[in-house]
């Protein structure tokens, strides 16, 4: 009689709600995570990161001095109206010259560069040039009238120098490029700085580092702290009006297509039952061992062996052949076989009791020898 | 759920209507969803497989080489079932047919046939019975298994049972049945018959002389109702490969052959065959019973990669014979193997019985002997004498302790074996 194997609906379902179950409470864990973790910015001079080269003290300093910091990676943050407030712009990040324009039009009172490229110079602080000279690490003094840096004192100071114009304050560099300038563009204050690492976590606490820090951001109550990122929403005027390389009805038959794929998977992939699987015996060739061993003569170059294998054979054939009791000796089985034969009798002591071969070639012929003298016993 | 090629067609044809009529999402959740509600109407449609019922009827065993039929009564007590249905054994089973068609209408049964020719010894079993019920419209079905068990049973092919006639031949004309009425050899007193000039004087039966008055013979045939035990090694000795079966096969084959004769003989034979433990035990069957019984016990046993223990063997089979017999052990001549575990344990066999021991030689070492033209075959020529040369002191060394040796190539080892039996009994050494 037969037993149907495998489950039926109402079986699966009972099976699968638990695995189905804790799936989807997983998914949604993680869902739940991603959500609670997006808003935290990460990376080198992030006001979230506690990594040496992250600016978590700094933005803990600021809270701590009445700064509410608002750390940002998207573009339209630092593009809303910002008068009366403070904008850091991070290092790094690749935006087009209209999104510096945006920034530079949002309005805001205070602007702080950090170490900024070209274009964001040219937007946000005309005549600012960027050297592309790099400053040593070393405590130095500001050198300058700025507030900021005199209340500060000296400052470990190292990174990307730059070239101020007349109208600027510019301090920490080495005489003729420097690394912190303050402009003022009447309304507007913009400090270009190009020592990031002295503020990181890992510097903040040397010289007056933080102290400079606090005096350059703190002008303000409020302070976003926008990092770049890699993307741009602007794209140029010409592509919007370019007609699209894909037309739009491609994509609804490309999913329609991969439905039918599906489908046509799905046929093509369901079994008529499991594959039957079998335990097979072993399968070793009853001669293996002995061409293993020939494989090890051979490497181990074992002609001695050889020899002395194929002579007895042979001296086994002889005996048989031409009567000759099973214990004689060398030279009566020589003087047999010689007679018998006709052979040289030295040359035939050579052949079956003389030395092992030297060579390869000795080996061939000596074997080639053997195998004359025994087809002549079998075939007289 | 199973779809078919209609319902990929049907998915096709959406996409085309999408491209055509209906580029939007629209059309896309359109088609999806005019395919999945045809294929889950369709599914739900289609005969239940789960409700089938199975039996099965037919063969139970086969011998190697031939060809098995199986049947397979599909009863079905629910709605229509249309479909294909695979009846799944092992591979080595050797179904010839393909998956069945089924159309089996509400309350019917039919019969459905499976060949088999398995292509190796041993039992093959049924794994599972699948059906595929398609439903009505022919898009989408469901797949159920059924387990309905069956086991085809692989017997040993007992080729050699062709050299068995002749065989016979000379056994009658041992025994002195033929009609040239040639008495044998043997120990045991048949009958009394007039001297005739040419017999052997020592045969005179002179009581019977001096009752007559003219002179009478002894007449001898050869010994009825001795035991024959015949021990086959599966262990690793009998996994070697010579041309294209195991040892073991050939080993089989040769037992199968002098149990059969030995069986005509009126002998009594049992079987052993033995590794690390024992894995078929026949004892003194009846004799019309011997080959379907031995045919049976070995059809599944298989050469396992262990060393032989003959302390088993030895135990075993002296337990087994009480009278002297012949013992005939059928392994390989390994000169490892036989001087490390046969030789140290042999001798309380040798003093009771007379042992047989039968090996199948390698005729592929002979070739690897005879052909030397490169350096490499000499290396293979000179090991293959290294390997003849051991078997041939192994031989020796077995000949003088008292054992018997047959050392044939895999076509010559039943028929040497059945003569050796022969000529054993012919010299009345049984």
């Amino acid at each position: 009689m037969s037993t149907p194997v495998g489950r039926g609906t109402a079986e699966s379902w009972r099976a699968l709600r638990t695995p189905m179950l804790v799936t989807g409470l997983i998914v949604l864990a993680a869902i739940g995570i991603l959500i609670a973790t997006s808003a935290r910015t990460s990376g080198p001079f992030s006001p979230d990161s506690t990594a040496s080269d992250g600016a978590r003290a700094l933005a803990t300093l600021l809270k701590n001095h009445n700064v509410s910091v608002h750390s940002t990676e998207t573009l339209d943050d630092a593009q809303q109206p910002g008068d009366g407030k403070t904008l850091l712009i991070g290092p790094g990040g690749s935006l087009e010259r209209a999104d510096w324009q945006q920034i530079a039009n949002a309005g805001w009172s205070h602007l702080v560069l950090v170490r900024p490229g070209s274009q964001a110079l040219s937007v946000l602080a005309p005549g600012v040039q960027a050297t592309g000279g790099v400053l040593a690490e070393r405590s130095r003094d500001a050198g300058c009238d700025l507030p900021a840096a005199v209340k500060a004192g000296t400052v470990t100071v190292s990174g990307a120098t730059y070239s101020a114009p007349e109208n600027a304050i510019a301090c920490y560099g080495d005489g003729i490029n420097s690394t912190v300038i303050r402009l003022d563009l009447g309304g507007r204050i913009v400090d270009v700085v190009g020592t990031p690492t002295t503020f990181t976590n890992g510097e903040l606490a040397k010289d007056g580092n933080a102290a400079l820090a606090l005096n350059l951001l703190g002008t303000h109550g409020d302070l976003t702290w926008y990092l770049p990122q890699l993307e741009s929403t602007s794209s140029g005027p010409a592509d919007k009006d370019a007609p699209p390389l894909i037309p739009p009805d491609v994509r609804y038959i490309a999913w329609a297509l991969a439905f039918a794929v599906l489908v046509v998977a799905i046929w093509r992939g369901r079994r008529l039952g499991p594959v039957v699987a079998e335990r097979l015996p072993v399968i070793v060739h009853a001669s293996e061992t002995t061409e293993g061993r020939a494989r090890l003569y051979r490497r181990s170059q074992a002609r001695d062996r050889a020899a002395a294998a194929l002579r007895e054979s042979a001296l086994g054939q002889l005996h048989k052949a031409h009567g000759i009791p099973r214990r004689s000796d060398p030279t009566a089985v020589v003087a047999t076989v010689a007679a018998r034969t006709g052979r040289n009798p030295a040359m035939l002591y050579e052949l079956l009791y003389g030395l092992p071969p030297q060579s390869d070639a000795a080996l061939m012929s000596l074997s080639q020898q053997l195998d004359v003298l025994t087809q002549e016993v079998r075939h007289p | 759920m199973v779809l078919t090629g209609r319902a990929a067609l049907l998915a096709a044809a959406g996409v085309v209507f999408v491209a055509l009529a209906m580029p939007s999402w629209a059309g896309v959740g359109l088609v999806v969803a005019v395919v999945l509600l045809v294929c889950v109407v369709d599914m739900l449609l289609a005969g239940s497989p789960r409700r089938l019922q199975f039996s099965r009827d037919g063969d139970n065993a086969v011998r190697l080489g031939e060809q098995a039929v199986v049947q397979l009564l599909v009863t079905n007590p629910g709605r229509r079932v249309r479909g294909l249905l695979r009846d799944a054994w092992p591979p080595s089973a050797g179904v010839l047919d393909p998956p069945h068609k089924l159309d089996l209408p509400s309350g019917e049964r039919r019969r459905l046939v499976t060949h088999l020719v398995p292509t190796r010894r041993g039992d093959r079993q049924a794994v599972r019975v699948t059906v595929r019920s398609i439903g009505p419209l022919g898009f989408a079905g469901r797949q159920g298994s059924h387990e309905v068990p069956w086991t085809v049973r692989a017997l040993p092919p007992f080729n050699s049972r062709k050299h068995l006639p002749s065989r016979l031949a000379r056994l009658r004309e041992l025994d002195g049945r033929t009609a040239l009425l040639v008495r044998g050899q043997g120990t045991e007193f048949d009958s009394l018959r007039d001297y005739v000039p040419g017999d052997d004087v020592r045969s005179i039966d002179w009581r019977a002389t001096a009752r007559r008055g003219n002179v009478v013979l002894r007449t001898w045939r050869p010994e009825r109702d001795r035991q024959v035990a015949i021990v086959i090694d599966s262990g690793r000795l009998s996994a070697g490969r010579v041309g294209d079966a195991p040892r073991l096969d050939h080993a089989m084959d040769a037992a199968l052959l002098l149990a059969a004769l030995a069986t005509r003989a009126g002998d009594r034979v049992s079987l052993l065959a033995c590794d690390s433990a024992v894995r078929a035990d026949v004892r003194r069957p009846a004799p019309e019973d011997v080959l379907p019984s031995f045919v049976n016990a070995l059809a599944n046993v298989e050469a396992e990669l262990v060393q032989t223990d003959f302390r088993i063997v030895v135990s075993q089979v002296l337990e087994r014979l009480g009278q002297r017999s012949l013992v005939v052990l059928l392994t390989g001549l390994d000169p490892a193997a036989i001087e490390e575990s046969l030789l140290p344990v042999i001798g309380p066999l040798l003093r009771r019985h007379v042992v047989l021991l039968a090996s199948v030689a390698d005729p592929h070492l002979a070739e690897l002997e005879a052909t030397r033209t490169d350096l490499l075959e000499v290396y293979s020529a000179a090991s293959a004498a290294r390997t003849r040369l051991d078997r041939d002191r192994l031989t020796a060394t077995l000949t003088r302790a008292g054992v018997t040796v047959i050392d044939e190539p895999p076509t010559q080892i039943a028929p040497a074996l059945a003569d050796t039996y022969l000529s054993l009994k012919k010299a009345g050494r049984l």
